[in-house]
């Protein structure tokens, strides 16, 4: 049972779908970014996390 | 959907992606510290190589450079053993060069005076010339005077001679006269000696061309000339009036040659020893008693 007294059966909808593609978007650009430094970080210290 | 969350999630959404856009252009236009520390590396290697072979150069250099510093120092010393030599030697020049000026400046004085003497001897033997010329001139005319007295003479005693042969004949004309006279008065008596009243022929003749005329002047020629015995033999002999122990004098020209010492003597030649010898005596110079 819901707290809120309503039935389980019903789908969670957004309620407007072009927020949710903003945040699609800006995680790919972050993940994007990452994936950039950590190409970065390896291409010139050959390691990611560590100091060498 | 609630207003906040809706404008909540459009900042979050900028946000996070201005954010990534920043750290992709840090990301991007960062530095290579890895590729600078390896530069930076090679670089120093080569700089340490660098200043290894520099260090190498330079102790090479210092160690020719001593080698070349001994070299010099030595040549130095040479050097200055040498400087000492040659100035000792100047100082010993030096003092010959003073050495020998005085004695130019001896020689040039001794020289001046020597040419002073000359000219005086010059002067006087221009005199003496002189005064042999007259002499020679009055000895001419002396021996032109003594031919005539000597012709005199031989005439004056060829007339004694016959006036002597005269006197002989009449002294034998008077012995035979006196011996007819003694026949004559005293028959048995033998006749006395009368060759002892003839005189006896004198000698009173001329004397014979051969005798040596040893009054006039004797001149003739050197007939040969041996100069490592200092001898020489010359045109006149006892016939010529010369004698051992006699002086004549070689002359050529106006000029004195030598003496002449002689040692024997004969009959048309005589030789003797060169002495005072002024100029080498050759064959044809003149010689002479008297100059």
């Amino acid at each position: 049972m819901s707290p809120n007294g309503q039935t389980p059966a019903e789908k969670v909808t957004a309620s407007n779908n072009i927020y949710t593609a903003v945040l699609a978007l800006a995680f790919c650009v972050v993940l994007v970014t990452a994936a950039f430094v950590a190409i970065k970080c390896i291409s010139q210290y050959g390691t990611i996390f560590k100091i060498p | 959907m609630s207003t906040l969350t809706k404008v909540l999630i459009v900042l979050l959404a900028f946000a996070s992606i201005f954010l990534c856009g920043i750290v992709v252009t840090y990301v991007a236009n960062a530095d290579s510290y890895k590729h600078k520390l390896d530069n930076i590396n090679a670089e120093k290697e080569s700089l340490n190589k660098k200043v290894k072979e520099l260090t190498k150069q330079l102790n090479e250099k210092s160690e020719q450079l001593k080698q070349t510093e001994e070299k010099l120092n030595s040549e130095i010393a040479s050097l200055n053993t040498s400087k000492n030599d040659l100035r000792i030697k100047l100082e010993n020049s030096e003092r010959e060069k003073t050495s020998l000026l005085a004695k130019i400046e001896s020689l040039t004085a001794a020289t001046k005076d020597f040419y002073q003497t000359n000219e005086k001897q010059a002067e006087v033997l221009k005199n003496t010339l002189a005064e042999l010329t007259k002499l020679q001139k009055e000895q001419a005319e002396n021996r032109v005077e003594l031919d005539k007295v000597l012709a005199e003479l031989n005439a004056k005693q060829n007339v004694i001679a016959s006036l002597e042969e005269e006197k002989r004949s009449l002294m034998e004309q008077k012995a035979q006269l006196q011996d007819k006279i003694d026949m004559m008065l005293n028959p048995g008596r033998r006749t006395a000696k009368t060759s002892s009243l003839i005189p006896k022929k004198t000698t009173t003749e001329p004397a014979p061309a051969a005798v040596a005329n040893t009054d006039g002047p004797i001149q003739g020629t050197i007939t040969a000339v041996d100069l490592k015995n200092s001898m020489a033999s010359v045109s006149v002999g006892k016939n010529d009036g010369v004698k051992e122990g006699m002086k004549l004098h070689v002359v050529r020209g106006d000029d004195f040659i030598c003496d002449i010492n002689i040692i024997d003597v004969e009959a048309g030649e005589a030789i003797g020893v060169l002495e005072l010898v002024q100029k080498q005596p050759q064959v044809g110079d003149v010689v002479t008693n008297n100059l």
